[in-house]
């Protein structure tokens, strides 16, 4: 758990960061966001003291970070920045045992532990252990990186965007990636972007800063749905801010049951599902814009929706298609149900 | 230290420094079995072969004094660059700089003139004027190298609980070795050419039979000299190089 409270930084006469208090709960995973010369990246650097603050006061686990010396504080909170953060003239291996080195873990200790990490984060193939991190892709060495600021098994883990230098495909896996192993680890997470996509993807909180100040600190939903000022909507953006919802919201949640027909002849309600034997869908009869009661095959898994898909996704492939409908499917392609866009509309965000 | 696979250096590289190196030490203890060379080459003078101290005892007079030189140099030089490049010694760094450009204008014989009267004759002079002016690319190479290391490497190192002098002995020196022992090799080299010019103070170095040679007009003597002292020269150069190749550790960030 970590407690900002009343915390300032100024240089000389400005005050950069400006009575910012906030909690992130154990297990959270709090996002800092803002423009530019907001004051993200040094409340960041102020909780692990790569900053001093000038005043109030920040506990981590209870503890005033001033009572521990520097290094032993670092060394007890994971930090992770952009790949270039890794130290050239070291294997993945040597990187990703920094921190067990520095805190004289015995080395059969180490050796498991970066296995393990290397495993966690998929690297363990291509016998990536003995490379050096020029010779990693943009995404391993970003992984290295996390893998590095986890190895001692810190409670808390802090990334200055640490995913701001690689390209967007890279990038969407990382988030992924780093979802899944916030889950799987638990760890308290104080995470800095400036790209709000980001933020309301992976964040359990977000805490919105401009000129130093705490706007709003809420989960991502509310956000969107309450903003607490003009500042907060048009820094999310008011242009697409219920898409935005939308990303957050799963198509589970708009599922509904479906129309089943066994043959194409008739529908027995506007939108009517053929299916086959194996109760997998093979037309949509209705539900198509514009061209009234038209049968589409549903060739491929392109023309349908998973639980798990957000429903962003969903909405824009019914736009792609042109139909007002989805099947959503489970993992063996029989139907679930369906998602309508009168459906999106109806939902109270 | 491990070694990067890309940075080997080519195989004629390691051959050259081999045969080079051979020739070197062959000649320095078998120079006399040229005389009949020399003496045909230059039949009117006599004697055409340096006899007043033995190749062997030269060229190991002359690389004491520019090894310890170098070693006075090097400490020094690194020292004050490392100095200048923490935060309690930042504000000195346009000083020792200068300091040591300046060492580096003098010319090595002006500098000789002021330390004869002041340390004498011989070694001491010599060692004195070849430290100072092998000080200048150590202090600047040294300077130079820790100012490669990308700032985001030790913000890494700081945010991942080094304390000042692990993050000096593990990441800064290591990064920017390469670049230090460049510097220490201008130095060496420039020391092992400027270490003859001593035997004008009464040092024992290979400028010996130059020296006496220029002055006795004995050309046979400038080339004996010579020969051993640009030998040496090219071969401790060959040396370092491959010493640099050890420590380059590819680019740096993620290129793919």
């Amino acid at each position: 758990m970590i407690e900002l409270q009343g915390l300032t930084k100024r240089y000389g006469d400005t005050r950069v960061v400006d009575d910012i208090s906030l909690t992130v709960e154990q297990g959270e995973f709090c996002v800092l966001i803002g423009p530019s010369g907001c004051g993200k990246s040094t409340t960041l650097k102020m909780i692990n003291r790569l900053i001093a603050h000038s005043e109030g006061k920040i506990l981590v686990g209870g503890e005033d970070i001033t009572t521990l010396p520097p290094e032993r504080l670092r060394r007890r909170i994971g930090y992770a920045i952009q790949s270039i953060g890794l130290f050239p003239h070291w294997r993945v291996a040597d990187n990703i045992a920094t921190v067990p080195r520095l805190l004289k873990w015995p080395s059969s200790r180490i050796a498991e532990r970066i296995d393990e990490l290397l495993a966690l984060f998929q690297l363990d193939a291509d016998g990536l252990h003995d490379k050096y991190p020029h010779q990693l892709s943009g995404g391993q060495a970003q992984r290295v990186g996390v893998a590095r600021a986890l190895a001692a098994d810190p409670d808390v883990l802090l990334m200055d965007e640490p995913f701001g230098a690689v390209d967007p495909l890279t990038r969407d896996a990382l988030q992924v990636e780093l979802s899944r192993v916030h889950r799987q680890t638990g760890k308290t997470i104080v995470f800095v972007t400036h790209d709000m996509d980001e933020a309301l993807r992976l964040a359990s909180r977000v805490a919105l800063l401009n000129g130093g100040q705490l706007v709003q600190y809420d989960r991502p939903a509310e956000l969107l749905v309450a903003p607490a000022n003009d500042f907060v909507r048009d820094f999310i953006g008011r242009a697409d801010l219920g898409l935005k919802l939308l990303s957050r919201r799963r198509v589970e949640e708009y599922c509904r049951p479906a129309q089943r027909t066994r043959n194409n002849a008739t529908a027995s309600a506007p939108i009517t599902w053929q299916v086959d034997a194996d109760d997998r869908p093979m037309a949509l009869l209705g539900g198509r814009l514009g061209e009234s009661d038209i049968a589409r095959t549903v060739v491929n898994n392109e023309w349908s929706a998973t639980p798990e898909m957000s429903m962003k996704e969903a909405l824009s492939r019914m736009v792609w298609f042109r139909v007002t409908a989805l099947p959503v499917l489970d993992s063996e392609g029989r139907l679930l149900g369906e998602v309508t866009m009168a459906g999106v509309m109806g939902h109270r965000p | 230290m491990s070694v990067n696979a890309l940075a080997r250096p080519p195989s004629w590289h390691r051959f050259l420094l081999i045969a080079l190196s051979t020739l070197l030490i062959a000649l320095v203890l078998g120079m006399e079995q040229l005389a009949p060379l020399f003496r045909a080459l230059f039949p009117d003078q006599d004697p055409a072969m340096y006899q007043r101290e033995s190749f062997l005892n030269l060229t190991l007079a002359h690389l004491a004094l520019v090894l310890l030189s170098s070693l006075i140099s090097v400490s020094i030089g690194v020292a004050a660059g490392l100095f200048v490049t923490r935060p309690a010694g930042r504000e000195f760094e346009p000083l020792v700089s200068t300091l040591a450009a300046i060492g580096q204008t003098f010319p090595p014989a002006a500098v000789l003139a002021i330390a004869v009267p002041l340390a004498g004759f011989g070694f001491v002079p010599t060692l004195v004027a070849l430290v100072l002016y092998g000080l200048l690319p150590v202090v600047q190479n040294t300077v130079a190298g820790l100012g490669t290391v990308p700032s985001q490497t030790l913000e890494a190192a700081r945010g991942n609980g080094m304390s000042a002098w692990q993050i000096l002995w593990r990441i800064e020196l290591p990064l920017a070795m390469r670049v230090i022992i460049a510097g220490v090799r201008v130095s060496v080299i420039i020391n092992i050419g400027t270490a003859t010019i001593g035997s004008t103070v009464g040092a024992t170095t290979l400028g010996t039979p130059i020296i006496a040679g220029l002055v006795g007009n004995n050309l046979p003597y400038v080339i004996q000299g010579a020969i051993l002292v640009g030998l040496l020269a090219i071969v401790t150069d060959l040396a370092f190089e491959r010493l640099e190749r050890r420590f380059s550790f590819g680019e740096e960030g993620n290129a793919q």
